[in-house]
Formats: C-alpha cells, structure tokens, sequence
C-alpha cells in the first residue's frame, strides 16, 4: 500500500504540490490526472525520491520513504517514463537487466527474467533481445519501457505518461495489454496522464488534480456520475455518457449469432437465410469470413461468390473490447450489428446497438 | 553509359600532368647551393616520361567515364603504380646522376616529385570514397605505395637522394630527436587529458564554473604559439630562480619544460570543449531512467555517460594530439629538442634537404596520429548508437 500524508512540495514563491494526501490499496491501479502544471508528475516523483517533498510523509507498505536511501528504494520501485529513457548503447536484454544487476542477480536468472518479461509484453525474445534501441519502433521501445520497470518484480510501479509518446492506435494497443499484465500481475501502479480516456480505461482509482491540489480521488464510474466540483465537472466534459462505455467489457452484452459454413450449398443457404435480416458466414474452423443478407446473395452461385467478405480488422470487434469500442465500430459502418471475434479470429457472438443503448440508460438511473 | 564525371579525380589527374612539366630532380653541386632542376625527361629518360604520361592519362580518361566501383578500384590501383614507379624512378635516377657528378654533388627531389605524390594521393583519395562498402579493395589501394615506398627505405633504395644522406650522416641524432618529438607531444596531451576531462566535466555540471573555464581556455587558445613561448620563458626562469627545486624538476625558461607547458595549454580548449558537449548531449530522459531505476550518482556517470560520451572525448583528444604534433616544432627554438630541430638547423644553414629530415617525419606522425585516434574513436563507438546506420 502506499500511502501520501499531508505531503507539500514547495519551489521558492510557487506550491506545486499542496498538502496532498492519497492513500493506494495493493495491487490497485491509481491514476493522477489533471492540467499541465497541476503537480501530477511531482507527486508521483516525490514517490521514489527523484523529488523531495518540502513537508509531509510517503510511506510504502508502512515504511516511511525517507528513511531508506534513495537508491535502494528505487530499485524496488519500477518506473516507466514518457520519453522511454532506453540506454542507447545497451542491447535490449541489457536495458531490461538493468536493476536485476544492480541487485546482483545471478546471470542465469537475469536471462531467464530477460526473456520471460520480453515475452510477456508481446515481443519475441530470440529477435529483440539483442536489437539496441534505435532498432526499435516507438511502440516497442515503450513496450520494452515497460519490461524494464518490471525487470525486478517491484510491488510498486510508477509510470510517468508510459504510452504518451506513440500514435494513437499503438497507444490504445499498448493500453490493453498493460491492462492484461496489470490484471495477472496486480502490481500497485501509480500512473500519471493527461489523457482522460486512458485515466478511465485503466485506473481502479482516479486522482484529479488542479494547481496542486486532490480536487476528486473516486472510482472512475463515480467521478463520471458524480463529478465532486465544477472544475471535475468541466474536465470529465460532456460525453460522460460515452467515457462511461469504455468502462464496461462487452463479455456480457455478446449475444449467439447466427452463421453458415461457407461450403453449404446454396440453396440451404437461402432457405437458413428465410426471415433473418443476414447470417455470418464462416469457415470450417469458425473464422468469420463475412456476411450473407438478401441484397447480396444469388441463387444461381455459392455462398462464397454471394457473401459481402470482411476484412476483420474493419468490422468485427475482438473479445476484450469495451462497449465504447463497439459502438464506435457500430457508428462507423452504420451497422445495428456487430460481430465478435476471440483473439485468433473465431466467430464468438455478436452485439447489438439496442443492447448498446440499454446499457447506457442502465446507469442513467 | 550514362558517364558521371568525379571532379576529384579529374583534378588529381590534371595535377599530375602538370607535374609532368616541373622540375623533378635538383642537381646541387654541393648541399648548400641552389642547383639546377631537370624535368622528368632530363633525368629519368623520355621512355618513363612517356609511361608516366599515358599513366595519368588513363586516369584522366577514367575521372570522365563513370562512377561504377569497378572504375573507382581502377583509379586507385593506377595511382599506386604511379607512385611506386615514381618513388623506383626517383631512388634509381638519382643513383645513375651521381655516378656522372662531381664528387660533392646532391640530388634533391623538386617540385615536380612532390606534385606526383600530391596528385596520386589526390586519386587514391578520390577512389577510396566511391569504395566505401568494399573495405578490402580500400585498405589495399590505401596501404600498398605506403608499404612499397616503406620496405624500399629500408632496403636503401633512396640512399643516394639528399635527403637519405643529410638522414644518414645524423641517423643517430634522428633517433634522439624522433623519441624527443613523441615525448614532446605525448605528454602535454596526456596531461591536457587529465586537466580538460575534469575541466570538461566541471564545465558541465556547474552553470558557475562553465563560463570562466571557457573564457580561460578560449583565451589561452588565442595566444600564438611562438608568443605563449615567450610569456613562458621570463615566468619560468624566475621561478626558478626563486624556487630551485623546479630547477631540478627541469622546470626551467628553456629546455623542454616550457615546451611541454604550452602545449599542455593548447591541448585543453579541445579536450574540455569535447568533454562538455558529450556530456551534454546525453539525453536527461535517459539520465533520469538511470536514476529512477536505482543507480547512484557514479554508476550512472561510469555506466552511462562514460560509455555515451567517449567517441567524442576521443575526438577532442584527437584534434589536441594533431595541433601538439605540429606546434611541437617550435620546441627546439627554445633548446626543447624534437624534430623540429633539424627544420631549425637546415633553415639556419640554408640547407633544404635537412628541413625535409625533420618535417616529412612529423607529417607522417601527424597521419599516423590521426589514424590511431580515429581507430580509437570507431572502437569506443557503442555498438547501439552506430546500429542503426547500417
């Protein structure tokens, strides 16, 4: 747990950081968000000591920060920091075992570590451990940002804007799966943003701050539907509603969807068809291929030639996903329906935008 | 064939004709007077003349023909055979013009000679940058006249040239004078190492001490060379006076000690410039990773910035090592020794064959010099930062 009493950071004439108090349970994802300037990077900065603070205690499972060294604290503490902050001249692997050497791991345990993190952030050991930095993608570097942090297996993780400097597909990606680490690992994590959606996607507990101050530290759900000031009020902005949706996982909106193989004749195909608006066609391991309604099928051919084919990509929304996601899909094609495929592309179910909707006006309430 | 013509290569052609038309060979009738130039026609005979010619010629040809590597390693290779055919020509020629001589007669090589050398490292040159992805075919256009030219010295294939007999009748004096140079410039370099890396250092972590190191070192760096000589000679000798131990240091107005002290001077302005760009430039995000994850302050200078900032530290070490080479000359005015001892003597005798025994030596020291630091700098390179070149 960690845990900020009353604590003050103070530069000559102005207060970046002003009598703030937080408390963050184990395992719990806090994210600090706010204005440019409101303190946030301070804070978290004061965590493992890079900062000071001028008054006030930060203690972390009970112990009080400042009476451990700095250095030692530190590496127990990962962190993550927006411009990545790789060592060009080291190798990949090298950067990760950064903190695993500087607590005297055994070598054979380093490697171990080295592939196992590569791995887990999705990136495959035998071809990135030995690239350097500047063979990297922004996603990757960040990606492997992130391994580092974690190198040591710290109970506390601090990042500072980690997927801040990628475009914004990438960053969403990245998002997901820290998210899927984060739900195996339960480290307790401290993020600073400045982007609200990311705050919402991934924090259990948001802290908003403005001019140095904690103006609203709640469940994301809460400060949506009960923003404590205008000033919270103003930052959530208009589309409450819509930041909402991307809280909520789609596994329990997806409803059994009706399909054919695409090697059924014809003719059952059109009769299978009879009054349903359209039927996903799939092949013989379940992999969606497209859709069959009555514009587009023809009698005199087979399914395949009739079918309006998919890039999946495009349409189909992937288990995992946010209902924000899939209304966006939704929107953007101008379907009622959408299909849902698991991570290997397999037909799962589908969604509806009425199902969508209901959703919305469930927690109007 | 879409033909692209090198203009490099084009003027080392050219230059090398021309130098067809000098005077090659200097017949002295002794080693001080002036004596009478003999073109390549006049000593060596018009059969080399002509071969010399329809070398360059093929070489001009070749400048206009095209820019395929193929060209390129041919320009290089023709280049060295001009100069080994040259230096064969030179040594021989001058053998055959003796035997004809009066008894104190010198050859002395002329303008035309050193044109031809000019002109062919001109093409060698011109060649080795079309060849940089075949580092073989490079090394070889660079290094074979240099080891010709090297085993032939050895065998006394130049012994008859002025030159080899002003270097004989003083060999063991060279030898002195050599070791004396190297020492002249190896020490202030090493010692302006030290003193600029630490500068250097405290330059860049201290706003406070950055502007007046540099303002010293800038100044410093302005005083001629000759004239921080003379600054020196009065300051040392009363201290000396004053303090007799510096005197048993060797720290006196003349001898090598002034010598050593002003080129200790000039080495800092590059060194410590070198060092305070390389530190900063090292990127804070990557300075601050280093601190967040746990480094001390010293593991992230020697782990970090150390290994970042070193092939431009070397660079700087490596401009200072240059210049020392070179301004080293000017210790002998002073009784400082070196090579620049012969340039002194042959300038106060009038004898030009014995200026080149000191300055053709420090030339080649300079290259060498400069080879070894670059070697070093490529070598401290990290791997990471040069990867993504390639």
């Amino acid at each position: 747990m960690i845990r900020i009493e009353n604590v003050t950071k103070r530069y000559s004439e102005t207060i970046a950081v002003d009598d703030l108090s937080l408390e963050v349970d184990d395992g719990k994802v806090c994210v600090l968000i706010g204005p440019s300037g409101c303190g946030k990077t301070t804070t978290l900065r004061m965590i493992n000591r890079l900062i000071e603070p001028t008054s006030g205690h930060i203690y972390i499972d009970g112990k009080e920060t400042r009476q451990m060294k700095p250095e030692k604290l530190r590496r127990y503490i990962g962190y993550a920091i927006q411009s990545v902050g790789l060592f060009p001249h080291m190798t990949v692997a090298a950067n990760i075992a950064v903190v695993p050497k500087l607590l005297h791991w055994k070598r054979q345990r380093i490697s171990d570590r080295v592939e196992e993190l590569l791995t887990l952030v999705g990136l495959d050991p035998t071809e990135y451990a030995r690239k350097y930095p500047n063979q990297l993608s922004g996603g990757e570097a960040q990606r492997i940002g992130v391994a580092r942090a974690l190198a040591a297996d710290p109970p506390v993780l601090l990042m500072d804007e980690p997927f801040g400097a990628v475009d914004p597909l990438t960053r969403e990606r990245l998002q997901a799966q820290f998210a899927r680490i984060q739900q195996d690992l339960k480290k307790t994590v401290i993020l600073v943003t400045h982007d609200l959606d990311e705050a919402i996607r991934l924090a259990d507990q948001i802290a908003i701050m403005n001019s140095g101050k904690l103006v609203q530290y709640d469940t994301p759900e809460i400060i949506l539907s009960k923003p404590a000031s205008k000033f919270v009020h103003d930052f959530v902005g208009t589309d409450r509603a819509l930041k909402r949706l991307s809280r909520i996982n789609i596994e329990g909106y997806i409803k059994p969807a009706s399909s054919i193989n695409v090697r059924t004749p014809i003719q059952e195909a059109v009769s299978s068809l009879g009054k349903l608006l359209y039927l996903w066609v799939v092949d013989d391991h379940e992999y969606l291929l497209g859709w069959l309604d009555r514009r587009s099928i023809n009698k005199s051919t087979s399914v395949e030639r009739s079918m309006v084919s998919t890039d999946l990509s495009d349409m189909a929304v992937r288990s995992g996903s946010t209902l924000r996601e899939a209304l966006s899909r939704m929107l953007g094609l101008g379907f009622k329906f959408v299909p849902v495929v698991d991570e290997s592309g397999r037909l799962i179910g589908e969604l509806s935008l009425k199902d969508i909707e209901a959703a919305t006006s469930e927690f109007e309430k | 064939m879409a033909a692209r013509r090198d203009s490099v290569a084009i003027t080392g052609s050219v230059l090398g004709l021309a130098s067809l038309l000098f005077a090659w060979l200097t017949l002295k009738p002794n080693r001080l007077l002036s004596g009478t130039g003999l073109e390549l026609w006049n000593s060596a005979g018009w059969d080399d003349t002509v071969i010399i010619l329809v070398l360059w010629s093929v070489c001009l040809g070749l400048s206009f023909a095209g820019n395929k590597r193929l060209h390129a390693f041919v320009l290089g290779v023709l280049a060295n055979v001009i100069l080994i055919y040259t230096f064969v020509l030179a040594g021989h020629t001058a053998g055959n013009l003796l035997q004809t001589a009066p008894q104190f007669a010198r050859i002395s090589l002329g303008a035309g000679f050193w044109l031809t050398i000019a002109a062919a490292y001109i093409l060698i040159h011109a060649s080795r940058r079309r060849l940089q992805d075949v580092r073989i075919w490079q090394g070889f256009i660079t290094w074979s006249a240099l080891i010709a030219f090297v085993v032939m010295l050895l065998a006394g294939c130049f012994d008859d040239l002025a030159i080899m007999q002003e270097y004989n009748a003083r060999s063991d004096r060279f030898e002195q004078e050599f070791f004396q140079h190297i020492r002249l410039f190896v020490q202030p370099v090493a010692i302006g190492t030290i003193i600029g890396v630490l500068l250097g250092i405290w330059a860049a972590r201290s706003r406070i001490a950055e502007h007046p190191i540099f303002f010293t070192t800038n100044i410093v760096q302005t005083i001629p060379g000759l004239a921080l000589l003379g600054l020196l000679l009065p300051i040392l000798s009363a201290l000396a006076d004053d303090y007799p131990i510096l005197e048993d240091w060797g720290i006196r107005g003349v001898g090598p000690a002034p010598a050593i002290i002003a080129l200790t001077i000039y080495s800092l302005l590059p060194i410590v410039r070198n060092t305070f760009v390389a530190l900063r430039q090292v990127d804070p995000a990557v300075i601050n990773a280093g601190v967040g994850m746990g480094m001390s302050r010293f593991q992230v200078f020697y782990s970090i910035e150390v290994p970042l900032s070193a092939p431009l530290v070397l660079e700087g070490i490596r401009i200072a090592a240059i210049v020392a080479v070179g301004l080293a000359i000017l210790a002998a005015l002073i009784g400082g020794g070196g090579l620049g001892f012969f340039v002194m003597e042959g300038f106060n005798q009038g004898a030009s064959d014995l200026i080149l025994v000191g300055a053709i030596p420090i030339v080649v020291l300079a290259f060498v010099v400069d080879a070894a630091m670059r070697l070093a700098g490529r070598l401290a390179t990290p791997k990471g930062i040069a990867a993504g070149e390639s």
